[in-house]
């Protein structure tokens, strides 16, 4: 069961399919030699995803007509409706340090919770106890946005406004950005629950990933390790870690890339303004999420579709990037309980 | 592994002094413990999610709910689900049949290089964010076609945001039929053709469908790539061409509503409730699938 | 290099095996196997691949639970202490019986790093570990063929020298018993016949045990040998008795070269 892990993985609830188990792919044998004229004709196929990214791609520069990169483009204002079209900036720096916050912590926090997980399942946790975690916990993947944002803006904003806020500023108040006056913490929407929202999102994917990575160290090495006298966490520590380094660093640029991605459960729990984050309990937008509730306003101001679609290039540019770089780091990696993950990088 | 030892049992002589053994033995007993905790920490929101869903969902979920129109503030989610249904089928026909031949070709005909080339396209294709293929499909599919917000328009974004996790399953599935298999046939003189539709398919097949059941399961759960290319209609779907409600949709447009005006809040529940047996259901299918594949491969490898 | 003589039988045998029985879900991999190996000696364990060599040997330093799913019963002494008493740590057995695998497994570290790293576990001071992995690296013969560069790579050296790196590594540790498992399975025959000049060095501090399928081998560095067919222990005597002249037919017609 081998496939490589790649940006888009989606690890269902499950220790998965077993499209994977079947032996180790099948040795490349030689290709079907088409007649050549059906092999011409097959490239373009072959090449769909290809074709796909880059029509994408295409279009969104096409959209954006390119007139608004520039200084402007950077400026800290964003007019909501623009009363002078032609001289109107729209800055992206409000909603870049939104995602710059959000998907940061975000990843900071699911990428210590998945490397614990991912170290549990592979050193300490008996197999079958591992086996039905894992079911659980790719199950989070499967939840789609929406219902994460329903269940974090109706169950989980009261509770964050009434409990978890008040207590984290008596607490924490001395950290900057925590504390602040008591004005300060809101309906419960906000930054802190955005935050807490993405990471339980991120999870599954950085867990898969991070998991395949340790669990494809030899298991030679860690015997090696076992038989020089080093305790388990020694063995994970001084060797796993470091044998797996790629592979985990891959995993953070994934979750990366699917953490600035996420719009739709980020426009339902992080109070959606416009503004500069007096406190982590404050409203804010990120990207995405702006991008994803501005676009039925930008109708009617073609300048605002324009700027929105720039948003929109910019973010998957750095996607791209950081997926990218994530396939570099995991190619080594093959993870068995991802499906849909079938590419050989 | 073994029983608490202490340090001085047994085989007690050791190097190096007692003290620093114990912190050593310690502080894997911490780790054997804590790290499990972190699994705690994530199992618990998920649980305390479907908890509330369920309870938000179940008192005012009926039959009615399934089979109404949303009337007023009330009603059902028909319209809903029927849109959504249509959404998928037209995705995932469009997914299936660009996926499929993509991945057979990837596997079966490309010269290495271009094999490749595609496999990190389609990694990267499933990692775009869902938002920004639903400005491409706004952009391309309602506004430079002149169609407006249509049915059509939303299942072909959906479309393309499925085709990368058919694709990878697809090529996978291909690449992993047994070469002897392949060596078999042509060597009984098949064509290339014959052999792939006769044998290569067959056995691929199941582990194709899990990865169509994969991209279902993914697809009927997003809303940001259908939110500005089917539009919204609040009656059931009426032809390629008119835009259509969907269950995503029902969650985004109503979940803010106050709970105590109407039932507008409940029928976001009631989507969202629907929508997590609907995935959970596909995803368990896409195991047992899975399954059944790895049994079969197995016993072909033996 | 000469066939070596028999070491004397030690009064108290430094590890003594009874009745050791492994048992995986759905198969006996060990059948109730006793016997004794002594002190400065090497000890050879051979016979047909899946008889459940590299079982036994991996039983000795309790590596053998590793693996999940598998049930061992009866009894393991090092020096007079039951192993698998449930008060012990394998930890603690581990760094008293050593081991080395059949494919060399350098960490990613340096050459220094590697042969410290079970130093650095037990946190011996600096000059020590210094010391000790000059010390080990010469044994391993690595020191002089390095010329004292240990700080590339583990992973830089060649198939031998890497499993002389991590021969170094295990005594570095300072254990009493030294299993090696295979250790020239993956090398080429220079490699190998520098591993045996050195296993033939380690018996003087050491009770080296070594699992191999090459009988050659077994005949060149053992004290003793023993035959195990089918999870069994058939033989178990002083090397040249059961090459030259076996008791049990099985042997006889394993060593001979009928089967296996």
């Amino acid at each position: 069961m081998d496939e490589p892990i790649s940006p888009g993985d989606r690890p269902a609830m499950g220790r998965s399919p077993g499209i994977s188990e079947p032996a180790p792919p099948a040795a490349p044998s030689a290709p079907v030699r088409a007649p050549s004229l059906r092999r011409w004709l097959a490239s373009p196929l072959a090449l769909a995803p290809l074709i796909l990214l880059g029509l994408v791609v295409a279009v969104l520069a096409i959209a954006s007509e390119g007139q608004y990169f520039g200084l402007s483009f950077w400026g800290p204002v964003w007019e909501f409706i623009p009363t002078d079209p032609a001289g109107s900036t729209y800055g992206i720096a409000l909603f870049a340090l939104g995602t710059a916050i959000t998907a940061g912590i975000a990843l900071i926090l699911a990428s210590g919770l998945s490397l614990a997980i991912a170290i549990a399942l592979t050193t300490y946790l008996p197999p079958r106890t591992g086996r039905i975690l894992t079911t659980l916990t790719d199950l989070l993947a499967g939840i789609p946005s929406v219902v994460y944002g329903i269940w974090g803006f109706v169950v989980l904003a009261p509770y964050f406004a009434s409990t978890v806020e008040p207590n984290l500023r008596n607490a924490l108040g001395w950290l900057p950005g925590f504390g602040g006056p008591e004005s300060a913490i809101g309906g419960g929407t906000g930054l802190l629950l955005g935050i807490f929202i993405l990471t339980l999102m991120v999870i599954p994917l950085t867990t898969a990933v991070m998991r395949e990575s340790l669990r494809s160290v030899p298991r030679d090495v860690v015997e090696a390790g076992l038989a020089l006298g080093a305790t388990p966490w020694e063995v994970v520590r001084r060797v796993r870690l470091r044998v797996a380094r790629r592979g985990l660093w891959g995993a953070v640029f994934l979750g990366f890339g699917r953490a600035i991605g996420e719009s739709v459960a980020l426009a339902m729990v992080l109070g959606n303004t416009i503004q500069y984050p007096p406190s982590i309990y404050g409203g804010s937008y990120t990207i995405a999420s702006f991008i994803f509730t501005q676009l039925d306003s930008a109708f009617f101001y073609p300048e605002l579709l324009r700027a929105l679609v720039e948003f929109a290039l910019v973010i998957l540019l750095i996607t791209i990037a950081f997926n990218l770089l994530g396939q570099r780091a995991v190619s080594g990696v093959r993870t068995r309980t991802v499906p849909g993950a079938g590419g050989r990088a | 592994m073994s029983l608490p030892s202490l340090p001085s049992a047994p085989l007690g002589d050791l190097r190096g002094s007692a003290a620093r053994w114990r912190r050593r033995h310690l502080l894997d007993r911490a780790m054997r413990w804590g790290l499990p905790l972190a699994l705690l920490v994530v199992l618990f929101p998920l649980f305390d999610m479907i908890y509330w869903i369920a309870v938000r969902a179940l008192p005012t979920f009926t039959w009615a709910t399934l089979t109404t129109d949303q009337v007023g503030l009330g009603g059902g989610l028909y319209a809903m689900i029927v849109g959504s249904f249509t959404l998928l089928a037209l995705a995932t026909g469009f997914a299936a049949a660009v996926g499929i031949a993509a991945g057979m070709y990837t596997a079966e005909y490309a010269p290495p290089s271009i094999a490749r080339w595609a496999r990190v396209a389609g990694n990267l294709l499933a990692g775009i964010p869902a938002i920004v293929l639903g400005y491409f499909g706004y952009y391309a599919l309602v506004l430079y076609t002149h169609w407006g917000y249509t049915t059509l328009a939303g299942g072909i974004t959906l479309g393309v945001f499925m085709v990368p996790f058919v694709y990878r399953t697809a090529d996978l599935a291909f690449a992993n039929v047994p070469s002897e298999q392949r060596e078999a046939a042509l060597a009984m003189g098949a064509r290339p053709g014959q052999y792939l539709v006769r044998v290569a398919l067959p056995i691929a097949l199941p582990a194709i469908l899990s990865g169509v059941f994969l991209a279902m399961a993914i697809g009927l759960g997003e809303t940001a790539p259908l939110l500005y290319t089917a539009g919204w209609s609040s009656t059931p779907v009426a032809g390629l061409f008119q835009p259509t409600s969907f269950l995503t949709g029902a969650i985004w447009n109503f979940y803010d509503y106050p709970s105590t005006e109407g039932s507008f809040q409940a029928l976001a529940f009631q989507a969202a409730f629907l929508l997590l047996i609907l995935v959970i259901g596909l995803n368990v299918v896409v195991q047992a699938v899975a399954e059944r594949y790895r049994r079969r491969t197995r016993g072909m490898m033996a | 290099m000469t066939g070596p003589e028999p070491g004397p039988v030690g009064p108290e045998p430094i590890l003594s095996v009874r009745h050791l029985s492994v048992r995986a879900p759905n198969r006996t991999i060990l059948d109730d196997v006793s016997l004794d190996f002594c002190d400065r000696e090497v000890a050879a364990i051979i016979g047909p691949s899946g008889c459940g060599k590299t079982t036994l040997v991996r039983s000795l330093n309790r590596m053998t639970e590793v693996a999940p799913g598998v049930r061992i019963e009866g009894s393991v002494r090092y020096r007079g202490e039951e192993i698998y008493d449930p008060r012990v740590n394998p930890v603690l057995v581990r760094q008293r019986i050593g081991m080395v695998f059949q494919r060399p497994v350098p960490f990613p570290l340096s050459i220094y790093e590697n042969v410290a790293f079970g130093l650095r576990l037990q946190g011996i001071e600096e000059a020590e570990v210094d010391r000790t992995v000059r010390r080990s690296l010469e044994q391993a013969g690595l020191w002089k063929e390095l010329d004292g560069d240990v700080e590339r790579s583990g992973l830089t050296l060649s198939g031998g020298q890497q499993q002389r790196l991590c021969i170094a590594r295990a005594l570095a540790v300072k254990p009493r018993v030294l299993l090696l498992d295979e250790p020239a399975a993956s090398l080429d025959p220079t490699a190998t016949q520098r591993i045996e000049e050195l296993i033939f060095d380690l018996r003087k501090e050491y009770a080296v045990i070594i699992v191999t399928h090459n009988m050659q081998q077994a005949a060149r560095i053992a004290n003793r040998t023993a035959f195990l067919y089918q999870g069994r222990l058939i033989e178990y005597s002083d090397t040249h008795q059961l090459f030259e002249n076996p008791r049990e037919k099985l042997t006889e017609s394993y060593v001979t070269g009928r089967f296996g």
